[in-house]
């Protein structure tokens, strides 16, 4: 047969099936039709074959044969790419605004991921023990007159495995900083540690992973000693074959010879607790005379740590615990005991009134919330350029809405053009981080790596992703919403919300900005303060150590042939500490009753000259002296304590039996947050474990060298490890610090982006108005007028954001100033200064555009068009 | 599986794509029907009840050689699955049943001459 013209079906229906019908079934479809219709022409006739054809093309006019097939996925691909390229040509054409969005976002990211990773660390604190979950730490509520206080309690947690079926396991252990640095010595080596005494399964409770030894009998004999493995080395120069050799601890005057058991791998620094080494709670009982009776008495500083059997009801089992103890100990009727777990302890660690309140997990709070604000800060100066540029894309908006683009198609290009920006500045914020990690460890004192893991990767991707979509969100919207009628005709929507919305933008950043600036200021006056604030006592020259050895037992004598040491100029001995960071305040709180009120006061004993030696100002009466034998009875107190008991001309009087030599002024010797307490001082020769000497300022290389070979020679075998007062005070407020310094960062970090949010939009407003500021040239204002007219708006703006930001940082500063016993008060000029740094740095971006639109000359700008 | 439920003219087709196998296309399927039942059947129906049989995993499919006829294009062949083949049997044997059951005077007499 011969495919003729005439014998083809009807060219229009053809048409129409092509139109209608998907391509990849145009073959099959129209190869079946045609067939048909040659068939039908043979039988039919052309008519027939005619009207039939017609009514076979109308029966494939149905769904099925309409939908095309992966026609959305490729439409996808293709819009990607697209758009990436459109964001790879913007980013060329207007580089002023991709660098200042790279360095405003990358600065911002890398604030963040460094927040970030402080507090993942934070929040990972002691949860490296395999039983986290279980292991808690036996605290109580003790109601006294001043409230409830909480604490640890003094109950023996070995008991409880006994007596109570839920317990796994139950130690009990010294609390950190219990002791004074330990000496460990062979026969050829002395080394200073820090140790503590636990109980026999310390190691089934915690996972310090033993590395030799057999973990439920290293702790089992008393005279067992289980060391780190850095400590062997210190002793040893090996970890090898240690086991079963015999070394020698002493602490004071206390000294024991021990057998190492075995040795545990250094204490991880995801540890809040760091030791060097292990002693069996048995050796501290018999040292003590404690005895093996157990006992009921919650009164003691010990902490105890249970691990309960897995699927323990909690609630039930502290009320069976505090049943427990109830009707052993009948005295602890005003004692609740709760569980916590030990995990939580680190950053949920302080209590008000018996109910959890504060810690660290406040400092989490805050930076969180910091690094929240910094991100938006940097993604403010994103919109607000996207949004001012809006009329350069004008045309590309109005013609892709022309030919038929959705708002959806839209958003999507504005927001891969965001996210693409983010994940730029993500590389260099890695950079960032990367070369700023080592500084922010020492800043932080933590030992943080980039372990690079999945979930670091995933949150770091997310935060950009979040950065990403908050910078693009608003100019996404609101570009995609113009109307593409009105913006082809050229003309600029500039509605007044949307110049509201970039001014309110700048608002908030500078008053952010303002606001961390303020706290900068308070906090390094509050800190300096502290700092420099006259403590009662010369802190800055005075070095202590403790007594060992046959410092101990002649203290007397030592402190004399110390006294005559060249730059030395006072020595003298107390027992305790002066600053105790463990207890917070020098010296054993006691109480006693006047008139019929009880009243607790910090009691130190001291030697001969101890006074003097700190310099502590007598204000009425005298010191103890050596001429009055009879001094040994009588006591010294600060004037917290006479104004506590109102005593009027204390001098000579008689409290709690002993009288009152003298009065000295007061004298800070815990943390700035604590109150002065009401102090006294005793005279107490024998047991004084501490030696204080006042060195001569300026000299104190020379007499420390001196020291340390006069110490080497009186006491061998021990080690002068020596501190000085002004280090321990300011381990007091190590987190004050801390915050200082980083507010600074992020305050410095906060205006600096501001500021170039603040650069980009002037340079944007003087590049639109160069034919306004070419024609006020030509009719004569002058370049002071133009910078004026420039600098006008911001000026405004800047001056509304200092208004907001600073009864906001009034309310902040006053309440963290609330923390302090002693604080400064908040000077007005705090706030005028900060408002003139923020005004300042404004006027400087704003005013390099502007000088540079002033010069501009009029000629150029007005001669196209 | 209410997939596989199978609408009267979707059995119809598929009984002929097994009558016609190794040669049915909707061309020769919808001569077939046209021939056996007199009424016009388009082949755009039948195309559209292949494809639900195809959806359904009961016939199979793929391109065969091309002819003058075609303008040089190339048709689609049908040949009936394992699970084509089952829901016919299925299909029959519950005809029969059926039948079967009918008692011998229950249907009017008709003349199938």
């Amino acid at each position: 047969m011969i495919i003729g013209k005439k014998n083809h079906p009807p060219y229009w229906l053809d048409w129409l099936l092509e139109r209608f019908c998907a391509p990849h079934l145009w073959e099959e479809v129209q190869g079946d039709l045609h067939e048909r219709y040659q068939l039908r022409l043979k039988q039919k006739g052309i008519n027939k074959a005619y009207w039939f054809y017609f009514t076979d093309v109308v029966s494939y006019l149905r769904p099925a044969f309409y939908k095309r097939k992966h026609a959305t996925q490729l439409l996808y691909t293709d819009m990607f790419q697209h758009n990436l390229l459109l964001a790879y040509r913007t980013f060329k054409r207007f580089k002023g605004s991709f660098f200042i969005n790279l360095i405003g976002l990358s600065l911002g990211i890398a604030c963040t991921l460094l927040i970030y990773l402080w507090i993942s660390n934070e929040l990972h604190i002691d949860t490296f023990h395999e039983k986290d979950h279980r292991l808690f730490q036996i605290m109580e509520n003790r109601k006294t007159a001043r409230g409830i206080e909480t604490g640890a309690s003094g109950l023996f947690a070995e008991i409880l495995v006994r007596d109570m079926p839920q317990v796994e396991y139950g130690v009990t252990v010294t609390p950190p900083n219990f002791f004074p640095k330990f000496t460990l010595r062979t026969e050829n080596q002395n080394v200073k540690a820090v140790g503590k005494y636990v109980g026999k399964d310390f190691l089934s409770v915690f996972s310090y992973d033993l590395v030799q030894g057999q973990q439920d009998k290293v702790l089992i004999q008393p005279d067992a000693i289980v060391l780190s493995e850095s400590t062997a080395l210190r002793l040893f120069n090996t970890t090898n074959n240690l086991i079963g050799k015999t070394i020698e601890w002493q602490v004071v005057n206390l000294k024991k010879p021990c057998v190492i058991t075995g040795i545990i791998k250094d204490v991880p620094s995801g540890s809040s607790e760091q030791f060097d080494f292990l002693l069996p709670f048995e050796a501290f009982q018999n040292i003590m005379g404690m005895g093996k009776e157990i006992t009921w008495n919650t009164n003691s500083p010990f902490h105890n740590y249970v691990v309960v059997k897995e699927n323990t009801n909690l609630d039930q089992f502290q009320h069976t615990l505090d049943h427990l103890l109830k009707t052993r100990n009948s005295t602890a009727k005003d004692i609740s005991l709760f569980l916590k777990l030990y995990s939580k302890n680190y950053l949920y660690g302080t209590y008000e009134n018996g109910v959890q309140a504060g810690g660290r997990i406040v400092y989490v709070q805050l930076f969180s919330l910091i690094a929240l604000f910094i991100l938006l800060i940097a993604g403010i100066n994103f919109m607000n350029l996207a949004t001012a540029r809006a009329s350069r894309r004008i045309k590309e908006i109005g013609i892709k809405k022309a030919i038929g683009a959705s708002r959806f198609i839209l958003i999507l290009q504005y927001l891969s053009e965001s996210l693409l920006m983010a994940f730029c500045s993500l590389l260099l914020a890695l950079l960032m981080v990367v070369l700023l990690l080592p500084q922010f460890n020492q800043l932080t004192g933590k030992q943080i790596h980039l372990d690079w893991d999945l979930q670091m990767i995933l949150s770091f991707a997310g935060i950009t992703f979040f950065t990403g979509l908050i910078a693009g969100s608003y100019p996404a919207f609101y570009l995609s919403g113009f109307k593409p009628t009105t913006i082809l005709k050229g003309i600029v929507p500039t509605s007044w919300s949307e110049i509201w919305t970039r001014t309110g933008l700048v608002v908030f950043q500078f008053t952010l900005s303002v606001v961390f600036i303020v706290s900068v200021i308070v906090i390094y006056k509050q800190i300096e303060f502290v700092q420099h604030n006259n403590l009662g006592y010369d802190k800055d020259h005075i070095i202590y150590f403790e007594t060992e050895g046959k410092i101990a037992n002649q203290s007397e004598v030592f402190l004399t042939r110390l006294k005559n040491i060249p730059g030395v100029l006072n020595a003298s001995s107390l027992s305790g500490y002066i600053i105790n960071s463990y207890q917070s305040s020098g010296g054993n709180t006691t109480e006693l009753v006047w008139n019929g009120e009880n009243i607790r006061y910090n009691s130190l004993g001291i030697n001969y000259d101890l006074i003097e030696t700190l310099g502590i100002t007598i204000k009425e009466g005298r010191s103890f002296s050596n001429a009055f034998p009879s001094d040994s009875a009588k006591i010294i107190v600060n004037e917290t304590f006479v104004k506590r008991l109102g005593l009027i001309n204390p001098v000579g009087q008689i409290v709690d039996g002993r009288e009152i030599l003298g009065v000295t002024k007061d004298f800070h010797f815990q943390s700035p947050h604590e109150k002065i307490p009401p102090t006294i001082f005793r005279l107490e020769r024998q047991y004084n474990s501490t030696i204080v000497a006042n060195i001569q300022a300026g000299k104190e290389k020379a007499v420390l060298e001196q020291l340390a070979i006069f110490y080497k020679n009186y006491n061998p075998g021990f080690v002068f490890d020596y501190r000085f007062l002004n280090q321990d005070y300011q381990t007091l407020y190590v987190a004050e610090q801390r915050v200082a310094i980083l507010s600074r960062y992020f305050a410095g970090l906060a205006i600096i982006i501001s500021c170039l949010g603040l650069f980009g939009l002037a340079t944007f407003t003087a590049e639109r108005r160069r034919k306004e500021i070419g024609i006020r040239k030509v009719l004569g204002s002058s370049e002071w007028g133009i910078i004026y007219l420039l600098s006008r708006e911001f000026t405004r703006i800047v001056l509304l954001s200092i208004t907001l930001a600073l009864p906001v940082s009034y309310v902040i500063a006053s309440d963290w100033l609330k923390g302090f016993a002693y604080r400064i008060s908040l000077h007005p000029w705090y706030f005028i200064t900060a408002g003139l740094v923020a005004l300042g740095t404004a006027w400087v971006t704003v005013g390099i555009q502007a000088v540079k639109a002033a010069h501009i000359n009029p000629s150029q700008c007005l001669k196209d068009e | 599986m209410r997939r596989s439920d199978l609408g009267e003219f979707e059995e119809i087709v598929l009984l002929t794509v097994a009558v016609l196998t190794p040669n049915a296309y909707s061309v020769v399927i919808a001569e077939e029907l046209e021939a056996q039942t007199g009424h016009t059947v388009t082949t755009g129906a039948v195309h559209a009840a292949l494809q639900r049989l195809e959806d359904k995993g009961l016939v199979n499919s793929q391109m065969g050689e091309a002819t003058a006829e075609r303008g040089g294009r190339r048709k689609r062949l049908f040949t009936v699955t394992v699970a084509g083949s089952r829901v016919l049997h299925e299909v029959q044997a519950v005809r029969d049943r059926l039948w079967q059951r009918i008692l011998p005077n229950a249907l009017p007499k008709i003349d199938l001459a």
